[in-house]
């Protein structure tokens, strides 16, 4: 028998408990991310090797608990109910175990053999905590390991434990938490009605405890499986018992608790966290907001300051790679080399000139995500997002956006609501990105020369004002109803770990060039064409006529076709803007610089770069809008918003700037 | 002994109390009794001065709008005695 056995596991683990961690050492560079089938939650998986077994890990959606009331729980538990993993590896976080515990007591409902990885053991030694180990697992009848996976100790205990579960230990034997005293009779009548009806895959002590939490999708699954009568008799109890959902979270308490009692102490009571000494400055409103501004200039400020030359000279690379492949191609037809030289290197080749500067950004950004500063951002930010009728958590994904609108747009999944997420993703491409940066400067500083700065600073602060004044619109216009619940956790600082950051920034490079490989590219190529046919130059093709037939509309905004032409092209990659002036204008060796200035004037200038700033967002980013929306309605919406707010914002600017005398 | 219930936002920074009663959905209810706030729990503010009040629960810090932290009601533990009136 050579043929290795496969084991199929489930990671489960609450938020910040370093489940990502285990993940990474568990199964290195082999992991593989995806989406859940159907879902905007992100899947990942990977392979382990352990002697002749091979392990496939699944990384189930980080979750509190396992209720029906968020996307990631019911992710979570209904892939361990229909796929039936050989293991559950629960992570739990030894400096918070009650609440590790938590989680426990629902898993080991749910039937799989349950594996405690007991990390962090460092983090609870610091604070005066401590386990012990064997009667840990003594009182919950189930392996235990205690691990500090940021120095990647007991991992490899913990796929021992794997294998040995997985062949039939024969000391699993779980201790289950009860529902509370005082409602045990209602959930024996309730097991004695339903056992006989309960639907494979689920068991009857799972369901009729989830029955009797009030979960609406179990609710609705043992309507279907039962006889009318028998349904109408449970629902009679549930009623009578509308407080059922106590007894169940006080009898997991119950459960927890002795645990607790019989194999955690703590000495060193009361004394104060460096984590809270922090907070008394950080999440001060005196102290922290100055903070917060602080610490994101300087990330911003830092980006440009070092990637902005290299982002200069990879560009200047890919114009010299442009002329350097030109002689290779001779024979080749006009359309060949177009294709190649313009399409390719100069669309998508520009675009990933972009790389320096978003690895710097994102590297910023995920360091201070892994040390725990974000969470209080969120939270120092939650008072001025409800402006917006947004909570703190989508700062984060927003603030993203100041790289590149798309990891920004996928980034809001982390918002719990739908309608938050949706209100989310519908302001991030009003964040200028890099790219949008990039056509600012470059205009600005052709046509206002000394002034540039402050005009710059003066439109990306008009456009943060238009992005709050939409959030409010599309607040008060499309999404009435109740106030979004804001519960979040403040997680304990930590030293970086430098192998979960890279991860992130690797996982968002990768999100990025990949649209460029795709996406963008294959739009590059479809926009040469527009632009180069019938015609061969772009005065006589679809894409300069299409910029005529829009041309009239231009007078409004004091745009000639050829600007809104530019404009029409940014929608493939923003930078592309200064290429089509480029082109239309025939700048040829005289430079943008010394053109612009003679045939654009200031107030066409403004009036271009507001436009510019707030139409449409780039063919990637409206592609992953579309995607993590998961709903035309939306989708199409919020395209109209931008385009009449960037459309009002264009005449604004020219006709305030023609009153206020600005040529 | 009287046993005062008080929303949470009512109490100050550095006191603590045992949660009495939730009076909110039953998906809130489950999401908080998942992070250590249901009744019976003990809790202290670790910050409450207007906006999202921070408490600490089990170990965990935990911060919750003012809406849904109102809708929390508590018992004062009794080693933090002061002199404060009824708060509003």
């Amino acid at each position: 028998m050579r043929a290795g056995k496969r084991l199929l596991v489930a990671l489960a683990g609450q938020p910040n408990v370093g489940k990502s961690t285990v993940f990474n050492i568990l199964t290195g560079l082999s992991q593989h991310v995806g989406n859940w089938p159907g879902k905007t939650v992100e899947k990942k998986e990977g392979i382990c090797a352990s002697g002749e077994v091979e392990i496939i890990i699944v990384d189930l959606p980080g979750a509190y608990s396992l209720t029906a009331f968020s996307e990631e729980e019911r992710i979570a538990r209904d892939f361990i109910i229909k796929e039936r993993p050989d293991v559950i590896i629960l992570i739990a976080n030894a400096s918070a175990l009650e609440r590790s515990l938590y989680l426990l007591s629902e898993l080991l409902l749910l039937g799989p053999p349950v594996v405690v990885g007991l990390n962090m053991t460092d983090v609870a030694e610091e604070q005066g905590i401590s386990i012990d180990v064997a009667s840990l697992k003594r009182s919950l009848g189930i392996p235990v390991v205690p691990m500090v996976a940021t120095k990647n100790k007991g991992v490899r205990e913990l796929v021992q434990e794997i294998s040995s579960l997985s062949s039939g230990n024969p000391k699993y034997n779980p201790s289950v938490p009860e529902v509370f005293q005082d409602h045990k009779d209602v959930f024996l009548t309730l097991i004695e009605a339903v056992s006989k009806y309960v639907p494979h895959p689920y068991n009857a002590h799972w369901a009729v405890t989830k029955l009797m939490e009030g979960d609406p999708e179990v609710s609705a699954t043992m309507e279907q499986a039962l006889p009318r009568d028998k349904w109408e008799e449970v629902g009679l109890i549930l009623r009578r018992h509308e407080d059922s959902l106590l007894a169940v979270v006080h009898g997991r308490y119950d459960w927890i608790e002795a645990i607790i009692r019989s194999s955690v102490s703590q000495f060193k009571r009361g004394q104060v966290l460096l984590t809270d000494k922090i907070d008394h400055v950080l999440i001060r409103p005196i102290f922290g907001i100055p903070i917060l501004l602080g610490v994101l200039a300087f990330v911003l400020f830092a980006t440009y300051k070092v990637g902005g030359p290299i982002q200069g000279l990879l560009e200047s690379f890919v114009n010299s790679f442009a002329r350097w492949v030109e002689p290779f191609l001779p024979g080749a037809p006009v359309w060949v080399s177009g294709i190649i030289i313009d399409g390719v290197v100069g669309g998508a080749g520009t675009v990933l000139t972009f790389f320096p500067i978003l690895l710097i950004f994102f590297s910023f950004m995920a360091f201070l995500e892994d040390v725990g500063y974000m969470a209080r951002a969120a939270f120092v930010m939650d008072r001025f997002m409800h402006i917006v009728g947004l909570h703190g958590k989508s700062f984060l994904p927003m603030f993203l956006g100041f790289g590149c609108n798309v990891p920004a747009v996928l980034g809001a999944r982390i918002v719990d609501s739908r309608r938050a997420r949706l209100l989310t993703i519908f302001l991030t491409p009003f964040v200028p990105c890099t790219a949008r940066l990039a056509v600012l400067t470059i205009v600005a500083a052709a046509i206002f020369r000394e002034q540039a700065p402050l005009i710059t600073w003066s439109l990306i602060a008009v456009n943060i004002l238009i992005l709050g004044f939409s959030g409010m619109l599309a607040n008060r216009l499309f999404l009435k109803g109740e106030p979004m619940p804001f519960i979040m956790e403040l997680p304990l600082y930590h030293k970086p770990n430098f192998r979960t950051i890279g991860l992130v920034i690797w996982n968002r490079l990768i999100a990025f060039v990949k649209r460029a490989g795709t996406v963008i590219l294959g739009f590059s190529i479809l926009i040469w064409l527009l632009s180069h046919t019938p015609g061969g130059k772009i005065e006589d093709s679809f894409l300069g006529w299409l910029g005529r037939l829009v041309g009239p509309v231009g007078a409004f905004i004091g745009l000639d076709w050829k600007m809104m032409t530019a404009l029409l092209t940014s929608f493939i990659a923003k930078e592309n803007s200064i290429a089509t002036l480029g082109v239309l204008y025939g700048v040829g060796e005289e430079g943008l610089r010394n053109v612009l200035p003679s045939v654009m004037s200031h107030a066409s200038a403004l009036s271009f770069l507001a436009m510019l700033m707030l139409f449409i967002p780039c063919v990637a980013t409206v592609v992953v809008m579309k995607q993590e929306m998961g709903s035309w309605k939306w989708f199409v919406l919020s395209l109209i918003f931008m385009l009449t707010i960037s459309f009002g914002s264009g005449m604004a600017a020219y006709n305030l700037s023609l009153h206020l005398g600005v040529g | 002994m009287s046993m005062e219930l008080l929303s949470l936002v009512s109490l100050i920074e550095g006191e603590e109390g045992v949660v009495h009663s939730i009076s909110t959905g039953k998906g809130l209810t489950s999401r908080l009794a998942a992070m250590g706030i249901a009744p019976g729990m003990r809790i202290k503010i670790l910050r409450n001065s207007g906006g999202s009040v921070v408490i600490i629960t089990n170990g965990t810090r935990v911060a919750i709008g003012r809406g849904q932290a109102s809708k929390i009601l508590l018992i004062k533990a009794q080693a933090q005695q002061d002199g404060r009136g009824k708060a509003k």
